[in-house]
């Protein structure tokens, strides 16, 4: 794998460069490779060859970063579980992939029913960091994602399809990060977004910040940009919407690229925070989990390139190697100017859901194009493709929302909240936006009122707290539509939350 | 207006934003001590706070506030510019 190679060059050259700051205490390329090697170490004298997908608890320290390296260059996968998500949903992640061996720094770690490798109290070193000979098709990590009906879907991810978004990147003349970058890495390692907060800057030998449990997130990352001079933003928009009252407070010319991605980026707030940061590229990113994080961007300049959709940038063009294709009901590819579901071709797709052949046949088809069968992948996002061949984003299809970045399944949620309730009532939850143009959950409840505590109890141990409704409303009489349905527009208006 | 007065409306906004009481505010407590304090709360707090108090927090003290005592002592100043 080259782009394994290239890390192991990045590491070496880059020794005496600091790699990680957390929580203020810097740590250097030199130190990382220490770690990469004690855990290196461990791998290969307690896991079997066999064994190819270790679980990884996502601790905000240098073992864990440094655990998804030694990995790699062993060809073995990470499944990453987040220690504040309930134990339940990730003991059940770790049953979905079969997993036997985890890797926890924790001091005491509470995987008891599985062998536990504790990365913060090794001593042994590996002898150096030359990647193992392996298959490109072997897995580099797996991320769970909400599902639809309380299981969480499993998005398997290639070495290979890693490999490819490297290639893309690379190819892009307008970002090139180098050692002298200040990156910010706000994102948890379960969320695919990370993928490329660490796995850039390691390539590049640029230093990461990182965003310290307990701290408050959206000052601690102005915070970060100020004091540390960052120079390299990757982020999804809530942040941006939440900062935005104090803008005028905001002129950060250290920073010089702005990626956005995970959600909708609205061309209003793309201007003014532009006007915070006058030396920066921004882009707008487009790509789901399954598509290895990045499919493609639109280079959003606030003089020259402003293309939106009902106040949406748009996401621009496939990078390359990457295919887009807007389709009907049938799979069937619609005229310029007209909307349909996105779907993404190319060497990122993921092999399919894991263990999931159902939700594969809808999610992915098979197209004969020019005598090649392109497969492609469903996004379930509803796009249009411009005269300019400049894609636009215009909604989802479906009950997904998005909340701070993360993909929610209405359902998910509903079916969680009916599980536990002892009445057989109609709940539904809902995406309320509040006066900052944020997502919030909102559950309506048709019923009298009555003490939800339990239902909430029973949802904290089953979904993590971006998924737990922020809102409750008791509504006697659900509104219906003309042809039978909840209406939910006109149950939103109970959820009078500015 | 007060310490105490001060210190009586936050914590008004904290268990409406919060909906529960389970605290007891004082100058060391942090986020760590109250359950539902985390980044997002965080926000509705000091917006309402703002509000309430009729004040608009800067970045610069936003930034650096960690404990229910940076708070109070943000609203103190906030309102004697006022």
């Amino acid at each position: 794998m080259r782009f394994i190679k290239n890390i192991q060059n990045s590491i070496k050259h880059n020794s005496s460069r600091n790699v990680l700051c957390i929580n203020n205490t810097y740590f250097t390329y030199k130190d990382f490779e220490i770690e990469v090697k004690k855990i290196r170490y461990a791998i290969v004298n307690t896991i079997e060859t066999s064994e190819k997908l270790i679980g990884l608890v996502t601790n905000d320290d240098i073992q864990t970063y440094a655990s998804i390296i030694a990995l790699w260059l062993e060809g073995k996968a990470y499944v990453p579980v987040n220690p504040d998500t309930p134990l339940d949903r990730n003991y059940y992640i770790f049953e979905l992939t079969k997993t036997k061996y985890v890797i926890d720094s924790t001091k005491e770690s509470i995987y008891k029913d599985y062998k536990v490798i504790n990365s913060s109290t090794l001593q042994d070193l590996y002898q150096d960091l030359n990647p193992k000979d392996f298959s490109g098709d072997n897995l580099a990590y797996i991320l769970f994602t909400s599902g639809t009906t309380g299981v969480p879907k499993g998005v398997p991810i290639t070495f290979n399809n890693v490999e490819a978004l490297v290639d893309a990147i690379d190819a892009e003349p307008e970002f090139n990060l180098n050692n002298e970058d200040r990156c910010l890495q706000m994102f948890e390692l379960t969320f695919d977004f990370s993928i490329v907060t660490y796995l850039f800057p390691l390539l590049a030998g640029s230093c990461m910040y990182t965003i310290p449990k307990g701290t408050m997130k959206y000052f601690y990352i102005f915070k970060l940009i100020k004091e540390k001079k960052l120079t390299v933003l990757t982020m999804v928009p809530s942040i941006i919407n939440y900062l935005r009252p104090y803008f005028p407070e905001i002129n950060e010319p250290s920073v010089r690229y702005c990626s956005f991605g995970g959600g909708a980026l609205h061309s209003d707030i793309a201007k003014e925070w532009s006007d915070c940061l006058p030396n920066c590229k921004i882009f707008n990113y487009y790509g789901p989990t399954e598509f290895t994080v990045y499919s493609g961007f639109y280079p959003y300049q606030k003089e020259t390139h402003t293309k939106a959709y009902n106040g949406i940038i748009a996401i621009g063009t496939p990078q390359k190697h990457t295919l887009y294709l807007i389709v009907n009901e049938n799979n069937e590819e619609v005229p310029i100017g007209e909307t349909g579901e996105l779907c993404l071709g190319g060497p990122q797709i993921t092999p399919g859901y894991w263990e999931n052949e159902e939700r594969n046949k809808q999610s992915f088809f098979i197209r004969n194009e020019n005598g090649k069968k392109i497969r492609y992948y469903k996004t379930g996002d509803l796009c249009i493709k411009d005269k300019d061949n400049d894609f636009l984003y215009v909604g989802r299809a479906d009950f997904q929302v998005k909340i701070r970045g993360y993909r929610v399944e209405l359902s998910e949620i509903e079916f969680h909240a009916k599980t536990k309730s002892e009445k057989k009532i109609n709940m539904v939850a809902l995406d309320i936006y509040n006066e900052l143009g944020n997502a919030e959950l909102g559950l309506a409840i048709e019923s009298d009122t009555f003490d939800t505590s339990d239902i909430f109890e029973y949802m904290k141990t089953k979904m993590p707290s971006y998924m737990i409704p922020m809102h409750v409303r008791f509504i006697k009489e659900f509104p219906h539509s003309i042809n039978g349905k909840i209406d939910r527009k006109e149950l939103k208006k109970h959820f009078d939350i500015n | 207006m007060s310490r105490k007065d001060i210190l009586t409306k936050v914590n008004k906004v904290f268990s409406s934003v919060l909906e529960h009481n389970n605290f007891e505010l004082t100058n060391t407590t942090t986020a760590d001590d109250v359950d539902g304090w985390e980044s997002i709360t965080h926000m509705m707090i000091i917006t309402e706070i703002e509000k309430a108090f009729s004040i608009k927090f800067k970045l610069m003290d936003l930034m650096n506030m960690n404990s229910v005592g940076d708070l109070l002592n943000t609203i103190e100043s906030e309102l004697l510019i006022n």
